[in-house]
């Protein structure tokens, strides 16, 4: 074999990574798309049928893991980061609360009970952390990570998946914006400290103090998809 | 392609396949239980008003709900349950009460189209869709108000008067 053939293999190779990774990221939005748009309209929100897309998602990004020989650790389930995570979460979180929490006092739209119609307040946050990690492994344990193998790290994939998170979120344009905002942030630190956990607890918090602080009305009970029209 | 990457193109494709079925499937179902086929019904304009019969073939029992639409514009909604013997005489119904009648008014002359639908509720009331009764009934209006069916009928359809 020639050194030019091997070249040509190796290009080769990364070409067919990188459609892989972009093909799953495509499959994964899709599963999103039809849970959000198809399954909300044709049968309801709280159809069991809306298991099978997220199910499909899910075991999708489980076999492309072990495919590529991702670890728990790789993904950023580990904790001798976290330190790191947090400090470079901390100072835009304690900025982005300061405006939140400045704006709900002013018009008076600052109720810390209003998540879900006064859910108990210790319960309100752990139950926004556990579905933060859930969302932050798919948005940035997968779809940051195989956004990297498309495009490599920096601007561009943190751009994209922060279009993404925040077209999840559509047609409800304050939890677009909010999202896509939030998804920058949680991009860019992924990138720099792969931790989920703090990811998981900034996303938590964040969706608590967003909702706390901004008028009801402003984020449609945080109604995304088909449930915001339908 | 290596191993690895074959499994993880042919996982794909398998995704793509079972979530292009699955949303055919959806769709199908959809259509179906919005759009069932078992609703039946006809429809003229009669000298001073817009009259006709629904029938729902699943259960023969029931009085539809029926919306007309005048020029595209809702104008009445009502239920099929007036007599009509001669429905049932056909066989186009188990019993005679499935007759509507609109009376309408206030029409400018000149010629309108008339449609008559049959309301569906579906997905436990998340949704009512409306299927059109028998054809569009193209009628005029003369200066005295009277209506004149224009439709071209050819034969005589089973279960007219």
């Amino acid at each position: 074999m020639t050194r030019d053939s091997t070249h040509f293999e190796m290009d080769n190779d990364e070409q067919i990574d990188r459609s892989l990774a972009l093909w799953e990221i495509v499959s994964v939005v899709i599963s999103c798309l039809i849970a959000e748009w198809v399954i909300t309209a044709v049968v309801g929100e709280s159809h069991p049928l809306i298991a099978v897309p997220i199910v499909l998602a899910f075991a999708l990004m489980f076999l492309s893991h072990r495919l590529r020989g991702e670890s728990l650790r790789d993904l950023g389930f580990r904790l001798d980061n976290f330190g790191q995570a947090v400090g470079l979460l901390i100072v835009p979180m304690v900025i982005v609360s300061a405006i939140l929490l400045v704006i709900g006092y002013f018009r008076g739209s600052l109720d810390f009970f209003r998540w879900r119609g006064g859910q108990s307040i210790l319960g309100m946050p752990l139950l926004g952390i556990l579905w933060g990690l859930l969302q932050q492994y798919a948005l940035q344990g997968f779809i940051n990570r195989r956004a990297q193998i498309v495009w490599g790290p920096g601007v561009v994939s943190i751009l994209v998946v922060a279009l993404l998170f925040g077209a999840f979120h559509l047609p409800n344009p304050a939890l677009t914006l909010a999202t896509f905002a939030g998804g920058l942030l949680w991009a860019t630190v992924y990138q720099r400290a792969p931790n989920l956990f703090a990811l998981a607890l900034s996303h938590g918090l964040m969706t608590w103090i967003l909702i706390s602080t901004l008028p009801g009305g402003l984020l449609h009970g945080l109604r995304v998809g088909y449930k915001f029209i339908g | 392609m290596d191993t690895t990457r074959l499994k993880l193109f042919r996982i794909l494709i398998g995704k793509s396949i079972a979530e292009t079925l699955f949303v055919a499937t959806l769709a199908v179902g959809f259509f179906f239980s919005a759009f069932p086929p078992y609703f039946h019904g006809f429809g003229e304009a009669t000298p001073d008003s817009i009259a006709g019969w629904a029938v729902n073939n699943r259960a023969p029992w029931e009085r539809v709900e029926v919306q007309l639409f005048i020029d595209g514009r809702f104008a009445a909604s009502g239920v099929a349950n007036l007599s009509r013997p001669d429905v049932s005489s056909a066989g186009w119904a188990r019993d005679e009460w499935h007759g509507y009648n609109f009376s309408v008014s206030s029409l400018s002359v000149g010629t309108h189209e008339a449609n008559v639908y049959a309301v569906h509720e579906s997905g436990g009331g998340l949704r009512r869709t409306l299927q059109l009764l028998g054809y569009p009934i193209r009628f005029s209006v003369d200066q005295n108000g009277k209506f004149t069916d224009l439709v071209d009928r050819g034969q005589p359809t089973p279960g007219l008067k």
